[in-house]
């Protein structure tokens, strides 16, 4: 894929190439009279259709920085840009429309709806997308199709097994089509075939475009992705892209 | 969007959560038929037309406001559970993109249907009883049951207006819920490991001290009347003490298990111990709650059971003698007017009398400050254990009475305990002595004093000179001793419409004379009896009800709730290579230990409540502590197989989730 098909324009005409852009940021959590500080200056840059795998050790970082990227929490300071817009300044409403348009979440735990099928919990943020009906129900099979679940559709998460619950998670990730898919240890509860499966899935899933950022502690893991960034001490310590990889970011 | 969206959304919620909601729903309309029921009874037309109509009605109106205090809490307890249980879908919900106001719409429609469902049904389901309730009322305190039907408008507005209010209530609350978490939270759920709850030794020592303060209370508590005054304390200290205890108690007591090798390393305690220990912390308040409210179940059940089986007891005690013709302050011509009274009254009616018990006597209100000296009383001191009443007679008038030729001179006295006890063998009164020639054993009157709520004792004098100085030692205020009370009591051959009928003729003539006296009898005062007690049995049946309701719905939502929480840790227990059998063990050793240990606790509390409990039956004029200690067995007995039966049925639900 061209570099220049991966670049986005802002509002006022300006090419972006930069999805997601940190400077500085910090965040420290209080506990009484304990201060942890979770991320110290940390800056990033990650480019439009990127792959790129977060690692560390429990403690790093990682999951603090993957909640600021996910707009679950705020950083104490510092700059986030995601898209253009500057995350610290969003109110908690606007924060989840942002969440609902440009983020796709896949957890460890699956997180599905319980007692709602497959197809229901495809279908869901495109309802708070307001999407229409017929193009939420077309959406919905053509994802569940993409993961290879069209024969599940009807059938409620507890009916599925662990990989199928991540593809159906995954598909409800990219109901509205966001620039970003999270995934924080998306093969964390499942076996090892199951595991393959799903990274084959984000793999075909960045070849088609969509930018991705997993978090893991698994090397094997992110050796899927093409760049590989490792957290100690909520610092970055590493930053390397796989051979071969070229770096859109100018 | 479509405007249907969230309503479609929360019908959906509800439905999808039925094993949380319909019982919840259920118990709302139970809530408030109960609470409609309580409040049609005080309002209700038909009592109107019995003689102890106000009376029963202070009654039932004091049972309206607790249902309608209990409501509040259990209502608003039962929802935040729930509202805790769906904390991780909102915050899902959250996550992909809905807005916190979108989530509160959602729990709008939520509580609007379930509001709109439960008050219709429950109102109307109350409407539908209201009769019942009315007719079995009447079975309890044998009045005529009555036609028709009525549905008091004020009672419905009344409803509508609480449980309108409760449902409000609880959606602020979630609403609020929903805007302080954060969805961050739910990410971290999966990845932050539980912390072993510390043993927590303050709140262990406060409860400790509260329990152990609210028990010595009740087992020192000698006198009825600072009974009443102080049983609230000690229920205040007892509750503060069991929430501690279950919350930190328990973690150490297991904590204590878990060294304790040899019961630890066993396949069905092991994981139980483990499991409990973590589990005590959220369980505590929950369980503490199924305690207290198993030890209200208990003793309203088994004090107004007895109060009502003991009701003829509580007559006789009252009325040792058919008819009692009693006044006090009333001179010896009065006394002799009355006698006749008595005498014509009863010959009109052709009945005979039996078994008189007649004096004159004073009755003096006296603190005992040490084992022989009496002082003068001061109004704080009725809640005194030393608080004492002292009757007293001449000679002449105990000769009279008891058929006896005794003399006495003018420091000599006899003396009859009631109860108390005078150990020396002089009595002073203040300055004034006396000399007990002779401690009687028995007394023709005795069963009077019986009920005594003080210190009792019965002085025999020479002359009324003699009760004349003791009066002036221990009054107060200076004054006039005025004259001596009456006492005139006789059985009669006659059954129960005569005495009755004897008593308003006697109390009639009374009043025409001009005399203050009053005649009463246990068979014309059966009826009011009835309704005091009857209404208190009633009132007792009906929260014991509503009690075992909420405990029923908690015990429920614990299983469920636990149930989630350990099919994970059953799952890996298998893998590790545990059979099922010994799953099973494990989880009815950790169920059994849980679920059981608030009864046991109850049991405790009661058995420390009984002897303050006794002194309070005492107040209601029931004096028979086996016949309490009988009814309280057997009510601790019913409720047990009634919480077993509880208990398996809802383990089923567990056992499921689990397996």
């Amino acid at each position: 894929m061209s570099h220049l098909m991966k670049m986005k324009w802002n509002s006022e005409g300006i090419i972006m190439d930069k999805m997601i852009s940190i400077k500085n940021l910090n965040k420290i959590y209080k506990a009484g009279s304990v201060e942890v500080h979770a991320l110290k200056n940390v800056n990033l840059e990650i480019g439009y259709g990127e792959f790129i795998a977060i690692m560390g050790h429990s403690g790093s970082g990682k999951s603090t920085l993957m909640n600021i990227l996910g707009c679950l929490d705020k950083p104490t300071d510092g700059q986030y840009l995601l898209d253009g817009i500057s995350i610290s300044k969003q109110n908690t409403d606007e924060l989840s429309l942002i969440r609902n348009k440009k983020i796709g979440f896949v957890f460890q735990a699956f997180n599905l709806i319980p007692r709602t099928s497959v197809f229901k919990n495809v279908e869901l943020p495109m309802i708070y997308a307001k999407t229409k009906p017929s193009q939420r129900k077309q959406r919905s099979l053509e994802l569940l199709g993409k993961v290879g679940l069209t024969d599940r559709i009807h059938h409620l998460p507890n009916e599925l097994s662990g990989g199928q619950k991540q593809r159906v998670a995954i598909a409800r990730a990219m109901a509205n089509n966001p620039p970003i898919i999270l995934a924080d240890e998306p093969t964390g509860n499942l076996d090892t075939q199951s595991s393959i499966e799903i990274m084959e899935l984000f793999t075909n899933l960045h070849k088609e475009g969509n930018s991705i950022i997993l978090v893991t502690h698994e090397p094997d893991i992110a050796e899927y992705a093409d760049r590989v960034i490792v957290f100690k001490d909520g610092i970055i310590i590493e930053d390397r892209r796989k051979e071969g990889v070229q770096n859109n970011l100018a | 969007m479509n405007k249907l969206f969230y309503p479609k959304l929360a019908i959906n919620n509800i439905k999808k959560n039925s094993k949380m909601y319909i019982p919840y729903i259920l118990t709302c309309i139970g809530t408030i038929m109960m609470f409609y029921n309580m409040y049609f009874l005080v309002l209700a037309k038909d009592i109107g037309s019995l003689s102890e109509k106000e009376s029963l009605r202070t009654l039932l109106f004091l049972g309206t406001v607790v249902t309608g205090i209990f409501s509040v809490i259990f209502l608003f307890y039962t929802n935040s559970f729930l509202i805790k249980n769906r904390k991780k879908e909102f915050g899902l919900f959250n996550i992909l993109g809905m807005e916190k106001k979108h989530v509160a719409s959602i729990m709008f429609f939520e509580t609007l249907f379930i509001s709109i469902l439960s008050i219709l049904t429950g109102i109307l389901a109350g409407i539908l009883f209201s009769k019942l309730m009315i007719l079995f009322l009447f079975r309890i305190i044998n009045f005529e049951v009555t036609f028709g039907f009525e549905i008091p408008i004020k009672a419905v507005c009344y409803t509508l207006l609480l449980f309108v209010g409760i449902f409000t209530l609880n959606l602020g609350y979630n609403i609020f819920q929903v805007y302080i978490s954060k969805p961050v939270e739910l990410l971290k759920g999966s990845n932050i490991g539980e912390k072993e709850p510390k043993t927590k030794w303050i709140l262990t020592i406060i409860g400790t001290i509260c329990l152990g303060s609210g028990y010595y209370i009740a087992l020192t508590t000698e006198s009825p009347i600072a009974a009443i005054n102080i049983f609230f304390v000690a229920v205040v200290l007892v509750m503060i003490g069991t929430y501690c205890l279950f919350t930190a108690g328990s973690v150490a007591v297991l904590k204590v298990l878990r060294n304790n090798k040899k019961y630890y390393y066993k396949s069905k305690h092991f994981i139980s111990v483990s499991g409990m220990i973590y589990r005590m912390k959220q369980n505590a308040v929950g369980l503490s709650n199924i305690c207290i409210l198993s030890t209200a179940v208990i003793i309203m059940i088994s004090t107004t059971i007895s109060m009502y089986i003991g009701m003829e007891d509580v007559l006789r005690t009252r009325y040792p003698r058919n008819i009692i013709v009693e006044d006090t302050d009333i001179s010896d011509e009065q006394a002799v007017q009355l006698d006749n009274i008595i005498e014509k009254q009863t010959s009109m009616l052709d009945v005979n009398i039996m078994n008189v018990s007649r004096y004159r006597s004073i009755s003096i209100a006296a603190m005992q400050n040490d084992d022989s000296n009496f002082i003068s009383a001061e109004s704080s001191s009725y809640i005194s254990k030393n608080m004492s009443m002292l009757l007293f007679v001449t000679i002449d008038e105990y000769n009279k009475m008891e058929n006896k030729n005794l003399s006495l001179s003018s420091d000599e006295a006899l003396l009859y305990v009631a109860s108390g006890d005078i150990p020396s063998n002089i009595i002073s009164f203040n300055n004034f002595k006396l000399s007990i020639k002779e401690r009687l054993d028995s007394l023709y009157s005795e069963k009077r004093n019986l009920v005594a709520l003080t210190n009792s004792y019965f002085v025999v004098v020479d002359s009324i000179e003699t009760i004349n100085k003791i009066y002036d030692e221990l009054m107060i205020e200076d004054g006039d001793m005025g004259e001596l009370s009456y006492y005139y009591g006789f059985d009669v051959n006659a059954d129960k419409d005569v005495q009755i009928h004897l008593v308003s003729s006697l109390q009639n003539a009374i009043n025409n004379s001009g005399i203050n006296a009053y005649a009463e009898g246990a068979e014309s005062s059966r009826s009011t009896f009835l309704s005091i007690y009857g209404g208190l049995f009633f009132l007792g049946l009906f929260l014991g009800f509503l009690f075992i309701m909420a405990t029923v719905l908690i015990i429920y939502y614990k299983q469920i709730a636990e149930g989630y929480d350990d099919k994970e840790r059953f799952e890996i227990m298998q893998k590790v290579g545990m059979s099922h059998g010994e799953i099973k063990k494990s989880i009815q050793s950790q169920i059994l230990t849980v679920f059981f240990m608030p009864l046991v606790a109850a049991v405790i509390h009661l058995a420390f409540a009984f002897k303050v409990i006794t002194k309070l039956l005492l107040l209601l004029n029931l004096s028979n502590i086996p016949l309490f200690a009988i009814c309280a067995v057997i009510t601790i007995f019913v409720f047990t197989i009634f919480y077993a039966i509880v208990y398996a049925l809802t383990a089923r639900t567990y056992y499921k989730i689990v397996s």
